[in-house]
């Protein structure tokens, strides 16, 4: 173990050294130190409003963390895919003379700062915002410090570890744990039909005894109940069978023989996860670890000659995949412009924000999938797109011309639900979705100009940052252009002018990117 | 010395390794050959102990599993894959206590020397390039003082001083009494290493040879010349199978004996 322990220090404080070097670590600590110090302003506000601030509402409020958490890392423990061994732990740690169940608590140990922290956060948020008792919230740190951990961890060696488990007894836990997900959805159903939907079902489901007697979760919530509120032999009998359940783990983890079984399904998610992280870090936000993209086959003629090879290479790309040009995002925008469709409908209208709804709507998905870079992301990581002879606006144009056919699908789709049950004219369709095609074609060449201007500085995360800038005044001065044209002639007006400013934009992007571009390509 | 007795590896409905078995005794340098998808990352991963495997595996006589064959045997895998939080130095220093070893810091620093890497102590994992990786992925393996090392494609990225260096390494392991597996494709490079070879194909184990069975003849001709008959034999299988299937028969052909193979070679199916 002091291997081990000696692994962890030094991996620890080099980390920490390497980021205290670079400046973007004082940025993010700026930022995130404001975020949080704000947060639970706003959390207290929700709290009260919701009615929540009280020991009741934490143990409600923790339930939720308790269903939410509990039985998907019992499902990933026992597909031996919760844990997280880097390519680093199968050199040197697999092979090693240090057992193997060892290894196992070393990995579930790497996670236990993150948890430190985040009983630190519920020890305070107990404290300031549910008005909890302090000696409640230390005995409560203790819990969630101390045997919850062990819980974890026997869990952890018995469902990893195990070399007698087979697949049929793990597929048998797996089945296990959506059972308990199933009681839980059923007891919720019960609670509805006898209560109706409201926020008394919420605090008669979560914080009710039925619940406290479901296996492992229930349990569970029963120990909180016990440090929360005041004992009932309903909460003293789950809280029993908890530390019950945790005692006969424990013995079972400590006697099981493991001689390193597990290691060849740790290998292969190690594999799958640091494929998937490469991946996401190339902009790929639809990347799951583990999920391959199937390909069929696919044939194409390739017209012309230099960049237009990018164009058809893509184009090659997209045929082999199932869906064509249609992805996640697809999806996604469907599904909005149906929901706003539906609400339309179910709520008769939206008043004076009738014609905003779409714009703002477009904006907000633009900027929340403002992080997935999709072919173009790739383009601008691969050496060949730098070292076909061509110049770098052609480049630039047929890497991303497909990328435009996508928005301007994703565009229909997102505006064609809504715009039908509004009765929108076909000219104020065809400008809205133009619009949404335009602040697309935005937001890709704002990847290329982040790439350059800070992606050397702030990272990854930088990157995204500065492009959620550029973005952000793009869309406030294309909303103030829309106001002043809704104003001066309606809709079709303000779309007109939110075109404007977008086609100029985008020429200013575009001009940046084929600058930055041409730039990026010297420096490759 | 190194043991493997019946190994056989599936993926899934996949045979990568299919009963093989070889014997390797102390101070003998074994080279692993074979095309590529023959199995033999698979049974380096197997020895290594990083799949899970039907047969045996014996490192010292003892089984491969346990942690006392563990804290004999060292491997350096084809790819590299450093910790990024710890320098080059604390690796090294990682390693000695994972094993247990007794080195002097005058012992790290003249394997640290050796190797060219005094001036890159200080430089964390993911700071190195792939040559440099290796180097240190070298250096933690024979920091152990293992009496069996498995060194998959260990010459891969490695400039030619390094080469030439590890190359004397593995004649010194050989010498003091250790138990050497190269598998690799770099042929030119261990022409004056190999003591044995055995060359795979399809999972099997097609032959193996000593370096005095072998003569003059190169290795390079050996795998070709090896291959080659495999193939010939395969085809000619294929077609007998075709045959005896109409007849009825098996067109499995008898397995012939290696000096170190325990069940040596086996022609094609």
């Amino acid at each position: 173990m002091s291997a081990l322990l000696y692994l962890y220090r030094r991996s620890f404080c080099n980390r920490v050294k390497k980021a205290l070097r670079k400046p973007a670590t004082y940025f993010f600590l700026i930022f995130f130190g404001l975020y949080f110090f704000l947060l639970p302003y706003s959390f207290r506000v929700m709290l009260e409003d919701w009615k929540l601030d009280s020991p009741e509402g934490m143990v409600i409020v923790y339930a939720v963390f308790a269903i939410w958490i509990i039985p998907t890392n019992f499902v990933a423990y026992a597909r031996r895919k919760g844990l997280l061994f880097r390519r680093s732990d199968i050199h040197f740690l697999f092979p090693s003379p240090i057992s193997p169940k060892t290894v196992l608590l070393y990995t579930h140990l790497k996670t236990q700062l993150t948890n430190l922290i985040w009983n630190i956060i519920l020890f305070l948020a107990g404290l300031y915002l549910f008005r909890v008792a302090l000696w409640r919230m230390v005995f409560y740190f203790l819990f969630a410090t101390l045997a919850e951990n062990v819980l974890e961890a026997s869990l952890v060696l018995v469902l990893y570890g195990s070399e007698r488990l087979g697949e049929k007894r793990q597929k048998g836990l797996m089945i296990g744990a959506y059972a308990l997900i199933g009681i839980l959805v059923l007891l919720g159903l019960g609670v509805y039909l006898k209560e109706g939907l409201s926020g008394q079902w919420v605090r008669s489901f979560l914080g009710g005894d039925a619940i406290q007697l479901v296996p492992v979760i229930g349990w569970y919530i029963a120990v909180l109940h016990l440090l929360f509120l005041d004992p009932t032999p309903v909460s003293v009998a789950g809280g029993l069978l908890y530390f019950g359940l945790t005692a006969v783990l424990f013995a079972m983890a400590v006697r099981m023989r493991c001689l390193g079984d597990y290691y060849e399904d740790a290998e292969k998610f190690a594999d799958d996860y640091e494929e998937a992280v490469e991946k996401r870090r190339q902009g790929r936000t639809d990347v799951r670890i583990g999920k391959r993209n199937k390909l069929g086959k696919a044939h194409i003629v390739y017209r012309g000659s230099g960049a237009r090879a990018l164009f058809y290479r893509q184009l090659l790309e997209y045929k082999k995949s199932r869906f064509f040009l249609l992805d996640f995002n697809t999806l996604v925008n469907l599904g909005v412009g149906i929901g706003i469709a539906f609400l339309y409908c179910k709520e008769g209208g939206f008043g004076d924000f009738n014609d905003f709804i779409l714009p703002a709507a477009m904006a907000y998905v633009v900027l929340i999938f403002a992080g997935y870079t999709g072919k173009w992301g790739k383009e601008l990581l691969s050496p060949y797109t730098y070292l076909i002879p061509d110049n770098a606006f052609r480049k630039l144009f047929y890497a991303t011309v497909i990328q435009h056919i996508q928005a301007l699908i994703n565009g229909i789709l997102f505006v064609l639900p809504p715009a039908l049950v509004m009765g929108q004219p076909l000219f104020t369709l065809v400008l809205s979705v133009l619009s949404y095609v335009l602040l697309c074609a935005c937001k890709l060449y704002a990847q290329t100009v982040a790439e350059v201007a800070v992606g050397g500085v702030l990272g990854q995360m930088g990157k995204q940052f500065f492009k959620l800038f550029l973005l952000g005044i793009i869309i406030t001065a294309a909303a103030g252009m829309g106001i002043l044209g809704y104003m001066m002639g309606g809709i079709n007006l303000a779309y007109l002018l939110i075109l404007v400013l977008l086609a100029g934009a985008l020429a200013i992007l575009m001009t940046i990117s084929t600058l930055c571009f041409y730039r990026m390509e010297m420096v490759q | 010395m190194l043991e493997v007795v019946r190994l056989s590896k599936k993926y899934g409905k996949l045979l990568a390794v299919d009963d093989i078995s070889f014997r390797i005794p102390d101070g003998i340098v074994g080279i692993l050959l074979g095309p590529n998808g023959a199995g033999k990352s698979t049974v380096i991963k197997s020895i290594a102990g990083l799949v899970r495997f039907d047969g045996e595996i014996k490192i010292g006589g003892i089984s491969s599993r346990e942690l006392a064959a563990k804290k004999i045997f060292a491997y350096v895998p084809e790819m590299p894959s450093l910790y990024d939080g710890l320098t080059v130095r604390e690796h090294l220093e990682f390693i000695r206590r994972a094993y247990g070893v007794k080195v002097t810091d005058q012992d790290v620093e003249a394997l640290l020397a050796r190797f060219e890497l005094q001036d890159k102590q200080e430089r964390l994992g993911n700071e190195l390039s792939k040559g440099m990786m290796q180097k240190v992925s070298i250096c933690c393996a024979l920091l152990i003082k293992p009496q069996a090392i498995l060194l998959d494609e260990p010459m891969v990225g490695l400039d030619p001083a390094a080469i030439k260096e590890l190359k004397q390494v593995v004649l010194e392991l050989k010498e003091q009494g250790v138990t050497v597996l190269i598998s690799t494709h770099m042929l030119e490079m261990v022409r004056e290493l190999w003591d044995v070879t055995f060359v795979m194909d399809r999972g099997h184990i097609l032959g193996s040879y000593t370096r005095e069975q072998v003569g003059n003849e190169d290795l390079e001709e050996l795998f070709f010349h090896v291959t080659a008959r495999s193939g010939e034999e395969r085809s000619e299988g294929d077609q007998s199978e075709e045959r005896s299937t109409e007849s009825g028969q098996n067109g499995q052909m008898s397995p012939e004996s290696g000096p170190t193979a325990e069940k040596g070679a086996k022609g094609g199916r």
